[in-house]
Parts: structure tokens; C-alpha cells; sequence
């Protein structure tokens, strides 16, 4: 069985490669989608974190108690970013522990954040305002951003979906029926030319689904593993027809 | 392509500029602390003008070559705010208020319209995807199916030729996939 597989694949040796090449970028693909998701998390928290930030300043605490009480708060990723940065503030500076919380955050928004509130608290500037418009904008362009997501999430996977998996599954019917191997044709020239072409509309497809959710770069790892499906599905489709 | 880096991070400068003011600091401080990065393309551009000025340039004479250099409409208005407020000491916050209300809504419109301009993106794909191979597949069967039809048909071009026809169509097709797809790359509004 899988002596016949490897002879099948014989005649492939892009396919020979794709397979060494898609093991590799398999272990590539999976970190920046851990990353995203932590990232994803702690951006998602924003605009509760300013709020509840806005709330206690309001109430009449400081900036670093009311960090203090929000990491008493909040059990997710963002409240312990906060608890290290409150407890690295007692050895260093308020500004060089937030600075540091904003280097390990990994993500531009909250960077971003955390240099608004430091250039804030330097012109001690009306600090609950500040936090809930902050929040405020945080939360609508976060929304925008899982709105984006949500809703072309679907015709992401539609395109590779259809053009790696539907495609090559139709063509290696039609050719499987119209020029099987017993009525003697030869076809292995059509049938190489056929699967480099799926292996490539795949890989189109997938950068083109990347591109459309914002995060091509992530999904370029892929693009070996899923054109190799592609053509495995086209090249062992056209075998099992005929 | 400059365009739309300066949009993309447009919306975040004008907001971080407008708390920095409004917090009391000055024009010159908020562009520092703009220059200093996060804000991509409008931050390599402030961080020009800072060495512009370092160098003895006016601030606003920086300022106006940047409004020239500038390509989007949006990232134009906040420099002649920004300007206007060198020249005159005008009210600059309330028109930073005002350019990012009219960013945002921007944003949102060019958001709705990338989404609905890409809803139709799965079956272009895949009816240029589909007909392509269907069609060009015929065509290279076509010597082997019609062989003996020489009668009827005229001669048919031999294997090879028809070998190569498929993989030029093919090779095409290709092409028109990723062109298709390049509106998910341009037209992105940059969220």
C-alpha cells in the first residue's frame, strides 16, 4: 500500500519535495497563531481595562493604585501583566515598569496605550477623561477588527475549500472517467501539468484568504502543507476513478 | 501605496496628538513623542522633520514640504491643522476632534465596503478556477478522445502542442487568480 503510494508519487517529484517542505512549515505556522491569539486577548481587554482604570481615578485613586486595583480585578493575561508590572515598579520607576509591560505586551495597540498615559500623566492631564475616551476608541476599533474577522472568515475558508479541496476533486473525476488507465491513454503528461496547477491555485488561494483576513504572512506557512493536499487529492483522485 | 500606509495609522496619531494637547503639552513635545514610533510611516515623517530641524529649519517650513510629500487627503488636513496652529495659534484641538470624528467614519465606511467588495471573491475564484482546468483539460484529451476522428475533424495539432497549449492556459489562469485576488491587497482599509 504504501510502496504503491510512494510509486504513485514517483512521478511527482515537486510533490516529494512539497511533503519534506510541509512537515517543516507545519511547526512554522502554529507560533504566530499563538501569538495572535494571546495578542488578540490582551487587545480585546483595552477597553474594559481603561474603563475600569477611568472608574477607580474617578473614585479618587491614584494612576498606580488604580493599576493596582484593576490587576486585583482582572485573572486574565492583561491583570497579570499589570501585577508584574505594580510589583517591578517597587524596585524600579512607575514609567520604566510600564514601559517594560508594554515591551512584553507584544502588541502595538497597548504600547501604544501605555505611552498615551505616560505623555498624559507628564502634562497631568485630566486623566479620567483621557482613559475613557481611550477606552472608548479602543473599543469601537477592536470591535471593527473582530467585525472584519467574523465576516470574511467565512469566505476565506469558502475560497480554500473550494479551490484545494472541490477542485481538484472535479477535474481528477472528469479525467478519471473521460481517460481512465485501463482504456490505454496516456495522460501522465495532463495529470502532472494538473496537479502543479492545483498546488499553485492553492497557494494562491491561501495567501489571497490570508491577505482578505489581514494576516498573510502567518498564513504563508501553509501554503506548502495545503498545496500538497490539494495535489495529493487530485493526483490519488485521478488513481481511484480510473 | 504611500496612501494608504499614511491612512493606516492616521486615525491613532490625530487621537494621540488631540489627548497629548489636550493634556497641555505642546505642538513640538506631542510631534517628539509621535516621532519617537508606533505610527509607522507618520512617525519616520515626523522623525525627518525633527532632523529637518535640528539642522535649523523652521518648523513650519518642514511642515509645509510635508504637506506637499503627503499623499492622502486625511494625513494633508492634520498637517495644515498642524500648520495653521504654527502660524496662527489656532484652536487646534477642536479640529483634531473634529478630523478624527471624520477619520473614524471613514474608516468605518472604507471597512463595510472592503467586506462587501470581497463577498463575491470566493466564486470569481472559483468559476476562473473551474472552467479553466475543465476546459484545457478537454483540450489535451482531445488528441487521444478524437484520434481517430481525423476524417471528420481535419487533423487534430499533436500531444505535445496541445501539452503545451494547457500549460500556457493554465499558466494564465494562475495569473488571473492572483490578479483577482489582488483587490483583498489593495483595497485593504488597513484595520
Amino acid at each position: 500500500m504504501i510502496l504503491d503510494f510512494l510509486e504513485i508519487l514517483n512521478d511527482y517529484p515537486a510533490v516529494l519535495l512539497l511533503i519534506i517542505l510541509s512537515i517543516a512549515t507545519l511547526g512554522g505556522g502554529i507560533p504566530p497563531i499563538l501569538e495572535r491569539r494571546r495578542r488578540r486577548i490582551l487587545e480585546n481587554a483595552i477597553s474594559e481595562v481603561l474603563e475600569l482604570l477611568s472608574d477607580n481615578i474617578g473614585a479618587g485613586e491614584g494612576i498606580q493604585q488604580a493599576l493596582a486595583r484593576v490587576a486585583e480585578v482582572r485573572n486574565d493575561l492583561f491583570g497579570k501583566l499589570i501585577n508584574d508590572a505594580m510589583q517591578a515598579s517597587k524596585a524600579t520607576s512607575f514609567e520604566a515598569a510600564m514601559a517594560e509591560m508594554a515591551v512584553k505586551s507584544r502588541s502595538k495597540q497597548v504600547q501604544r496605550v501605555i505611552n498615551l498615559i505616560l505623555t498624559s500623566l507628564e502634562g497631568d492631564a485630566p486623566m479620567q477623561d483621557v482613559l475613557f475616551e481611550m477606552s472608548q476608541e479602543y473599543s469601537r476599533l477592536n470591535k471593527l477588527m473582530n467585525k472584519r474577522d467574523t465576516e470574511l472568515q467565512s469566505s476565506a475558508f469558502l475560497i480554500i475549500f473550494f479551490v484545494g479541496l472541490m477542485l481538484p476533486a472535479i477535474i481528477a473525476f472528469m479525467i478519471g472517467i473521460f481517460a481512465p488507465k485501463s482504456s490505454g491513454m496516456v495522460v501522465s503528461d495532463l495529470n502532472t501539468i494538473m496537479a502543479y496547477f492545483f498546488g499553485g491555485a492553492t497557494g494562491i488561494s491561501v495567501l489571497i484568504s490570508g491577505r482578505m483576513l489581514g494576516r498573510m504572512m502567518n498564513w504563508f506557512w501553509f501554503v506548502p502543507s495545503l498545496a500538497l493536499f490539494s495535489m495529493l487529492i487530485y493526483i490519488l483522485g485521478f488513481e481511484m476513478i480510473s | 501605496m504611500r496612501e494608504q500606509e499614511e491612512s493606516k495609522d492616521l486615525l491613532y496619531a490625530i487621537r494621540a496628538l488631540e489627548i497629548m494637547m489636550s493634556s497641555g503639552i505642546g505642538l513640538e513635545a506631542a510631534i517628539l513623542s509621535i516621532a519617537g514610533g508606533g505610527y509607522g510611516i507618520i512617525s519616520e515623517d515626523f522623525q525627518k522633520m525633527i532632523k529637518q530641524q535640528k539642522k535649523g529649519k523652521k518648523l513650519e517650513v518642514a511642515l509645509r514640504e510635508l504637506m506637499k510629500k503627503s499623499s492622502s487627503k486625511g494625513y494633508g488636513k492634520l498637517l495644515t491643522t498642524m500648520y495653521n496652529n504654527v502660524k496662527s495659534n489656532t484652536d487646534v484641538l477642536k479640529t483634531l476632534s473634529m478630523q478624527a470624528a471624520a477619520e473614524e467614519e471613514e474608516r468605518n465606511e472604507k471597512m463595510q465596503k472592503y467586506i462587501d467588495d470581497l463577498g463575491g471573491l470566493p466564486e470569481s475564484l472559483l468559476s476562473i478556477g473551474m472552467i479553466s482546468p475543465i476546459l484545457l483539460g478537454l483540450i489535451g484529451l482531445a488528441p487521444q478522445l478524437m484520434g481517430d476522428a481525423g476524417a471528420i475533424m481535419g487533423t487534430l495539432p499533436s500531444n505535445s502542442t496541445m501539452m503545451n497549449i494547457v500549460r500556457i492556459g493554465l499558466g494564465i489562469t494562475l495569473i488571473g487568480m492572483a490578479f483577482i485576488g489582488l483587490k483583498a491587497h489593495t483595497k485593504d482599509p488597513g484595520v
